[in-house]
């Protein structure tokens, strides 16, 4: 699965758009036409909405692709992350107790087969989630989707037998259906879910839910040829695309204004390149040579240079993105002393979170985290179990509670760091503050590559104790009601042993508080029942939450009306225009 | 080795030494630089002094007054001498402490390396034939291991230290002076001196101790001293991709890595000059020094430096 990598790269699934400061200013006369230029790093991880896994990659599904729901580009944090029809004609009322969702597809929306429009029917829809599963390369958002739609199982299950050719898939995906999902008419589609769940909306505006037309099926999933013949359904498509060098896309014929509501597609061309360092992408739009990134992030110490200089064109975007520490509790080192909650509540309280967001850059950039939910999801409150003046530690009472639990002259913990960006800063800063409640850090520098698979999501590693606490972080997989996809990967234990939840942790209380939450009417109660499992959750401390951590975006002068995109965590692409 | 005159009073008899250190002080770039290496070994052994005496711990994040509000550091100033760190460090403390790790490291990564070499020089070069074959063959594949893909395996295996550091240091460094030693050993022990102490009954270990090891003495104190500056750009190196000497332990090539990290060098430019000021002094005091005293041992390499003319081999009487 490609989940791996959800954790371990920077911008990751985005949740609520949340405009800081440096906002646009109101936008003057649009213009259409024109080229944008961004500038990237790394290339685009899946061209296949299915096997789509990275925040950044969001942006390009945005200008290609359209889903039942989609979101509003927008200042406005909170109408950023509300679901809007995008190729539905209006979001529907959930029928049957909240178990029946019934969409009715828009008018004159239409794929691009190969230059000639086609109209996206009720049958791309479904065909769209079933390609979810296919054995080839699948959704890293597959068990989500699993574990709600009625049959599901029972089609992916088959679908994992299948022999991974383009042929047998096409025959397996058109031969056999997903009793959970309807299609009576080319206009209508119709889910039906096992249980309730006010964030199945919300799971729907991602690209791995994206309507399929049928000739994508004689491609195996995201090969060079189903990159060559790429079908948008979006405003743009794909012009002429060099791996790991350029990505140019062009306006898309079959595309038209009034079948979206949610695109306006002012520029005409797209021209994406990549193998960029930050500081040469930084001087190049500052040039105006380039007008955006892509997947790069702002150098803090660039940031006070660019507030001072670049007024507006400097934003940050807040996408819910935590960073914690997680504690070992399935090892015996020292003792056990980290199965003790007494121990990981002296953590939590030794820890400087206020030393952490100066590091980062300061408060533009990061926040102090006290909980496992980051801001902007649904159940994200203010609330500190641990607390200390200004966030800044409190050694005195992680000692005290040390003695408590036996270890009057501290503790001696392995903590391995990534050695890479700003990591070892953090690392040193934590050992730092550790060292004052008497909490000896051994730092152990992890090359990126070897971090995850070496120690963290290594079980025999974890057990036998090769770290004690390590830094890992977390992005919610959608945007808004998204707790469900901070909380269930990472803190939930059926006796299956999940990637991210470490050491297995598991409380039955907060998973019935959890259950209860997803079975919420309405996204206010759904809050506080969140709210619930956060602070259960933190009671345990099977973490010790320090920062959320803005994306910080910088453009050039030419791009106007920059409305961040809130699952892309970047300007909408496709609302944007050139004034140059 | 000379011989006394007695009845010429007016010539000063030298000993060797005394000729080696009379000709080394008449070259001041040597001086300068022997000069430089003793202020930075007084500056290594005093790093706990200016701790004291800036009130600064190496390790210690001075957050209130080391860096902005938003974690920038600050420029040197006459709180922080040489500049803070992206961390609130004393960049002067740390280079000052930075600078044992770079001495204890070269010093002891040298003296090892030209041990090995040495012994595995002189062993090769003295009993020829197949051990000569072996051991040279040896060299040749220490030789076209790459260091750095080899160092980076060996770290993500075993995890980064200084000990560590030091091993990979001396497994790729002493085939230099190995063979160089081989070369002259094998010249050596066809020697006169060999042969007539080998017919008054001296076995191997002490021919290669007593007679031959001495007469390699200028090229070890040569080779010994030039890789010194080698080992401390191999560690600085290290430590550069995180491979070296575990943080917030100072050292150079740490310290100038932490500042090629995050574009925080183009704000702070204080954080790279200095420690590179550092690295770049040392290894360039250590290489004249090397020089000097190559000079200073062997005066007949030095005429031949001087190219008047192609010189002959000479041959002893």
């Amino acid at each position: 699965m490609t989940t791996l990598l959800r954790s371990a790269r920077t911008p990751m699934l985005a949740t609520t758009a949340m405009l800081l400061a440096l906002a646009v200013l109101p936008a003057t006369a649009q213009e259409t036409g024109g080229v944008l230029k961004i500038l990237g790093s790394g290339d685009i991880d899946h061209f296949d909405p299915a096997s789509v896994g990275v925040v950044t990659s969001n942006n390009f599904i945005r200008a290609t692709q359209r889903t039942l729901v989609g979101y509003d580009s927008s200042l406005d944090p909170a109408e950023g992350v509300a679901p809007k029809a995008d190729l539905a004609v209006e979001l529907p009322q959930p029928g049957d107790d909240g178990l029946t969702y019934t969409f009715t597809l828009r008018d004159g929306a239409a794929w691009d087969i190969k230059g000639t429009p086609r109209p996206i029917v009720a049958a791309d829809v479904e065909r769209g989630i079933k390609r979810m599963c296919n054995p080839v390369l699948g959704s890293s958002f597959l068990t989500y989707f699993v574990s709600l739609i009625e049959g599901m199982d029972t089609f992916c299950d088959g679908f994992a037998k299948v022999e991974p050719t383009a042929e047998a898939m096409k025959a397996y995906v058109e031969g056999t259906d997903i009793t959970g999902i309807e299609t009576p008419d080319d206009r209508t589609v119709t889910f039906r879910l096992k249980e309730k769940a006010g964030d199945f909306i919300y799971m729907l505006s991602l690209p791995s839910a994206a309507p399929a037309p049928v000739e994508i099926l004689d491609f195996i999933p995201d090969s060079p040829d189903f990159r060559k013949n790429f079908m948008a359904s979006g405003p743009y498509t794909v012009a002429d695309y060099v791996p790991d060098s350029t990505l140019k896309l062009k306006r898309n014929p079959a595309w038209t204004a009034e079948s979206d509501p949610l695109r306006k597609a002012y520029v005409d061309e797209i021209e994406l390149t990549f193998g960029l360092q930050p500081d040469a992408a930084i001087q190049q739009i500052q040039a105006g040579d380039a007008d955006m990134l892509y997947d790069i992030l702002v150098p803090p110490a660039l940031l006070p240079m660019l507030q001072a200089t670049g007024d507006d064109k400097l934003v940050a975007i807040s996408v819910g993105r935590t960073s914690f520490i997680f504690v070992n509790t399935a090892a015996d080192n020292n003792n056990g002393a980290l199965k003790d909650v007494k121990v990981r509540q002296a953590l939590n309280y030794a820890i400087d979170k206020a030393a952490i967001v100066q590091q980062m850059g300061g408060s533009y950039v990061a926040a102090p985290q006290n909980g496992i939910f980051g801001p902007g999801v649904v159940g994200y409150h203010d609330f500190d179990l641990y607390p200390s003046a200004d966030h800044k530690g409190d050694p005195a009472k992680a000692k005290a509670l040390l003695v408590e639990a036996g270890f009057p002259d501290g503790i001696k913990l392995k903590m391995p760091f990534r050695n890479i960006n700003d990591e070892p800063a953090i690392a040193q800063t934590i050992q730092a503050s550790m060292k004052k409640a008497g909490i000896e850090l051994e730092l152990i520098p992890v090359s990126a590559a070897d971090y995850y698979s070496k120690y963290m999501t290594n079980q025999e590693t974890t057990k036998t104790g090769a770290w004690d606490i390590a830094p890992v972080s977390w992005s919610p997989d959608w945007v808004g009601g998204a707790a469900r996809s901070v909380f269930q990967p990472q803190f939930t234990f059926d006796g299956r042993h999940q990637t991210y939840n470490y050491t297995d942790y598991n409380n039955d209380a907060a998973n019935a508080k959890a259950a209860e939450a997803i079975n919420a009417a309405d996204a206010a109660q759904a809050g506080k029942l969140w709210a619930e499992v956060d602070e259960l959750v933190m009671g345990d401390a099977p973490v010790i939450p320090f920062i959320s951590q803005n994306v910080v975006v910088y453009h050039s002068d030419a791009v106007k009306n920059f409305l961040p995109y809130a699952l892309g965590a970047n300007g909408d692409w496709s609302n944007l225009w050139l004034e140059r | 080795m000379s011989e006394a005159q007695l009845d010429a009073p007016k010539v000063v008899q030298r000993s060797s030494a005394n000729l080696t250190f009379r000709r080394l002080m008449r070259d001041p770039a040597s001086l300068l630089a022997a000069v430089f290496i003793l202020a930075l070994v007084a500056f290594a052994i005093g790093a706990p002094w200016f701790a004291g005496w800036t009130g600064h711990d190496a390790i210690e994040q001075y957050r209130d007054t080391g860096l902005s509000p938003v974690g920038l550091p600050v420029g040197p100033n006459h709180e922080f001498l040489l500049g803070a760190d992206q961390l609130g460090r004393d960049v002067l403390v740390r280079i000052a402490y930075g600078a044992r790790i770079s001495l204890a490291v070269g010093v002891a990564a040298a003296l090892a390396a030209s041990f090995i070499g040495v012994t595995i020089g002189m062993t090769a070069g003295y009993f020829g034939g197949w051990i000569d074959t072996v051991l040279g063959r040896l060299m040749d594949l220490v030789m076209s291991v790459p260091f750095l893909l080899c160092a980076l395996a060996l770290v993500s295996v075993f995890g980064p230290s200084l000990w560590l550091s030091i091993c990979v240091i001396v497994f790729f460094s002493w085939t230099t002076i190995g063979r160089v030693i081989r070369a002259e050993t094998a010249s050596l022990a066809r020697r006169d001196f060999v042969q007539a102490s080998r017919s008054l009954g001296a076995g191997n270990l002490s021919i290669m101790l007593r007679d031959i090891l001495p007469n390699l003495s200028v090229p070890i104190i040569i080779y010994t001293t030039m890789m010194i500056p080698n080992s401390i750009v191999f560690e600085a190196t290290l430590s550069f991709l995180g491979l070296g000497i575990v943080p917030p332990t100072p050292s150079w090539g740490g310290m100038l890595a932490e500042a090629g990290a995050n574009s925080i060098y183009l704000v702070a430019w204080w954080l790279v000059l200095f420690p590179g000021l550092a690295l770049l002094g040392s290894t360039l005091a250590f290489n004249i020094l090397g020089d000097g005293l190559r000079d200073a041992l062997d005066p007949k390499g030095r005429r031949v430096k001087r190219r008047r003319k192609p010189a002959k081999p000479v041959t002893e009487g």
